[in-house]
């Protein structure tokens, strides 16, 4: 081969790289992460059809990872600045929100630079993603809490759904103990290690492990002590079936042997899921907790996408977020009736799916309820140390199980954060 | 040729250069990726911030370890898994090596097969299995009922001495069989007629399992319990699969379960990452074993 046919060969293949490289810039690869295939990668799929109607260049692939895992493999790729392993958007888990807007500066791309509307979204969601005046995620699914019953026990234990509506956690614990005696079963399921319920309780009453500053806030708490007294008393009585991490739990209601479930609006779809049960199940507010500032309403964990600062096509996906889940009211109706999300776009509230009545719930309005919770919910400061506070609850609760003082359980509460958070 | 090199004096031997062209390529990779990960995480042991926002903080960290209950707990957590599943796994596995080293004994392959058999399982399978069968109203607790050996569930998951007990059943189960092969290896080597020679000498049974078998072994037994020992200090998939709490924050009730490994895990994964911390608590694991390896050799050594 000679000189000349070496260089012509050389100059094709360039040629060739280039075309593919062009080829490539016009079919944009958005990748994102998330971790729940019945909810929000379902809710993804429907939003990527809805955007690639207007902008067919575009090509939304979804990594289905479980949640765990996306949190993982997102805080090693950030430590080892492996930008090229990342996915252009993430899904955050609220509660962890901060954690990683403050613990990896400039790795998430701020949301509010690209014309996002924020005064449309729920108060409480765009607090949580601001960072210095800058909001950076797009709210997504909230977690506003309900209390799911089964009419049929409730009904047996010489209780009406009325009878439901504005419960005290004492008359819940009554009624718990009707349903067992009149029924046989118990009336919630439990992870006596988890600390799910302390935190729906303690925002019920505008509360968090950390004030607005984001200083631990323990000792003289009263909403996180009229949560752990609740704890208590539910512990001692006798009225749960313990369950054993996430799928245990979820399988308490599902087969029918607990009477009821409180916890965040997304276990809907789960709920729904048990086709043989339709019609026997209600919704009701959660019931009141004896603080000041208490209310029925709270938030049990929701998510949002966030996208990152590193990604060759952030601009593309943060367009995406805006026009899906920020503008886009009619998505909102259908990811509510079909994956039960409800979002977090206020305008959505007044969508038909809304108001329509749901037969799984003997023609109950449930979404009205819901998304009147959801105006409800006060709204707190998850801090950036939201899991280390779980984790010291979490200790003193077989302690309190066992009998012993809610004062001493926060004391110790107190004294394991404070070495925690530093 | 091959006379001159053995000949050759001990200094030129570390100067030769064919002999670390040889070497070079295992040499390299092993600084790259074996001491270089190393001493990066001995300096960040001295760093300490949120995230990425590392700064040196001297022994700030080292300071920390003794305020911070939760090490603490997961310190005493490994150490009293240590002593109590060690001793009893290594017992079992020389009892049932001996057991199963006799050629009387029938079908003896398919003992030996279901005793090792466990340790080919993959740690994360076998834990998710064990904590569906002892949740409370799993498989065992269902026979332990019928069969009236409990009154009521036992409460493995929910309280804190049977959810230890629970660990130790697990690695008991998994690792049992492991350290057994060494064992029936080892037993294999030694020359029966020893034995035989004992027996008309008319040594009992019990005598000549504690004055030949075992002290024969002592090689072997130390190894065991060096690689056990070390095995337990980074014990981490049984506890992050059987007792952690679904948001992976704590181990077992009030962290009966929670291991150093496991700490470093949550200090770098759930919490807010504190690399530098968790690069610290890691050094405390490293010097541990370190410690008690030297004190294990020191007890075994030959007293001549």
């Amino acid at each position: 081969m000679n000189a000349f046919s070496k260089f012509t060969l050389g100059l094709t293949v360039t040629t060739a790289i280039t075309f593919a490289g062009t080829f490539a810039a016009d079919a944009k690869d958005i990748t994102v992460w998330c971790w729940d295939p019945n909810f929000n990668v379902a809710i993804m799929k429907e939003a990527a059809a809805r955007y690639g109607k207007t902008h067919p260049d575009i090509n939304v692939n979804i990594v289905d990872l479980n949640k765990g895992d996306v949190e993982q493999k997102l805080q090693t790729a950030l430590a080892s600045n492996a930008t090229d392993a990342l996915p252009d958007i993430v899904l955050i888990e609220d509660y962890g929100a901060q954690k990683y807007l403050q613990s990896f500066p400039g790795s998430f791309e701020a949301l509010s630079d690209h014309g996002v509307d924020y005064s449309g979204m729920a108060p409480y969601k765009v607090q949580l993603m601001t960072l210095e005046g800058k909001v950076y995620g797009m709210p997504f699914d909230s977690g506003v809490t309900g209390l799911f019953y089964r009419k049929d026990y409730i009904e047996a234990a010489g209780y009406k759904p009325e009878d439901m509506q504005s419960l005290t956690w004492d008359k819940y614990i009554e009624i718990g103990k009707a349903v067992e005696e009149k029924t046989g079963h118990k009336m919630l399921g439990m992870d006596p290690a988890d600390g799910g319920l302390i935190r729906i309780i303690m925002q019920s009453t505008g509360k968090w492990y950390f004030d607005m500053d984001g200083n631990p806030n323990i000792a003289g708490n009263e909403g996180l002590k009229a949560a752990l007294t609740v704890e208590q008393k539910l512990l001692q009585s006798g009225i749960y079936k313990p369950a054993s991490g996430w799928s245990d739990w979820v399988s308490k209601f599902t087969s029918g042997d607990v009477a009821s479930v409180i916890t965040g609006v997304w276990i809907t779809g789960t709920v729904k899921a048990q086709k043989d049960q339709a019609g026997k199940w209600g919704v009701a507010p959660i019931p009141m907790a004896d603080a000041q500032g208490a209310t029925n309403a709270s938030n049990l964990g929701g998510s949002s996408w966030y996208v990152l600062a590193s990604s060759p096509e952030k601009n593309e996906a943060a367009d995406f977020l805006n026009e899906i889940y920020g503008k886009d009211v009619d998505f909102y109706q259908q990811i509510l009736v079909n994956q039960g999300a409800v979002g977090s776009l206020l305008a959505a509230r007044n969508g038909d799916a809304y108001s329509s009545a749901d037969d799984f719930f003997g023609g109950d309005k449930i979404w009205q309820s819901f998304s009147n919770w959801l105006g409800q919910v006060p709204a707190v400061n998850y801090g950036i140390f939201t899991n280390e506070a779980d984790a010291a609850v979490s200790a003193q609760l077989p302690a309190l199980a066992s009998g012993g003082s809610v004062d001493d359980a926060i004391k110790a509460i107190d004294e394991q954060v404070k070495t925690q958070i530093q | 040729m091959i006379t001159a090199r053995q000949s050759a004096p001990p200094l030129s031997r570390a100067i030769n250069v064919n002999g670390w062209l040889f070497v070079a390529p295992a040499l390299c990779l092993i600084i790259l990726f074996l001491a270089c990960p190393m001493l990066w995480s001995l300096w960040m042991s001295f760093q300490k911030g949120k995230g990425m926002n590392l700064t040196f903080a001297g022994f700030d960290n080292i300071i920390r370890l003794w305020h911070d209950p939760v090490f603490l707990k997961a310190l005493g957590n490994t150490l009293l898994f240590l002593l109590v599943q060690v001793p009893i796994m290594l017992c079992l596995a020389l009892l049932a090596a001996v057991t199963l080293d006799d050629p009387k004994l029938k079908f003896r392959w398919l003992f030996r097969t279901a005793i090792i058999l466990p340790c080919v399982t993959s740690l994360v399978a076998y834990s998710v299995l064990f904590r569906s069968m002892f949740v409370e109203d799993g498989l065992i607790n269902q026979v332990l009922l019928a069969l009236h050996i409990a009154s009521k569930p036992v409460p493995w998951m929910t309280d804190p001495f049977w959810s230890r007990a629970l660990i130790v059943i697990a690695i008991t189960w998994r690792w049992t069989g492991y350290n057994m092969i060494f064992y029936l290896a080892a037993l294999q080597n030694i020359d029966k007629s020893v034995f035989e020679a004992a027996r008309v000498d008319g040594v009992p049974a019990y005598a000549r399992f504690l004055r030949l078998t075992v002290p024969m072994l002592k090689p072997v037994i130390l190894f065991t319990t060096v690689t056990s020992t070390i095995g337990t200090l980074q014990l981490f998939d049984e506890v992050a699969n059987i007792t952690a709490n679904a948001a992976g924050t704590s181990a077992g009730p009030a962290n009966a379960d929670l291991t150093l490994s496991l700490y470093i895990y949550q200090l770098t994964f759930k919490f807010m990452p504190s690399f530098g911390y968790a690069a610290t608590v890691s050094w405390v694991i490293v010097i541990l074993v370190a410690i008690l390896s030297s004190l294990q050799f020191w007890l075994a050594r030959e007293k001549d």
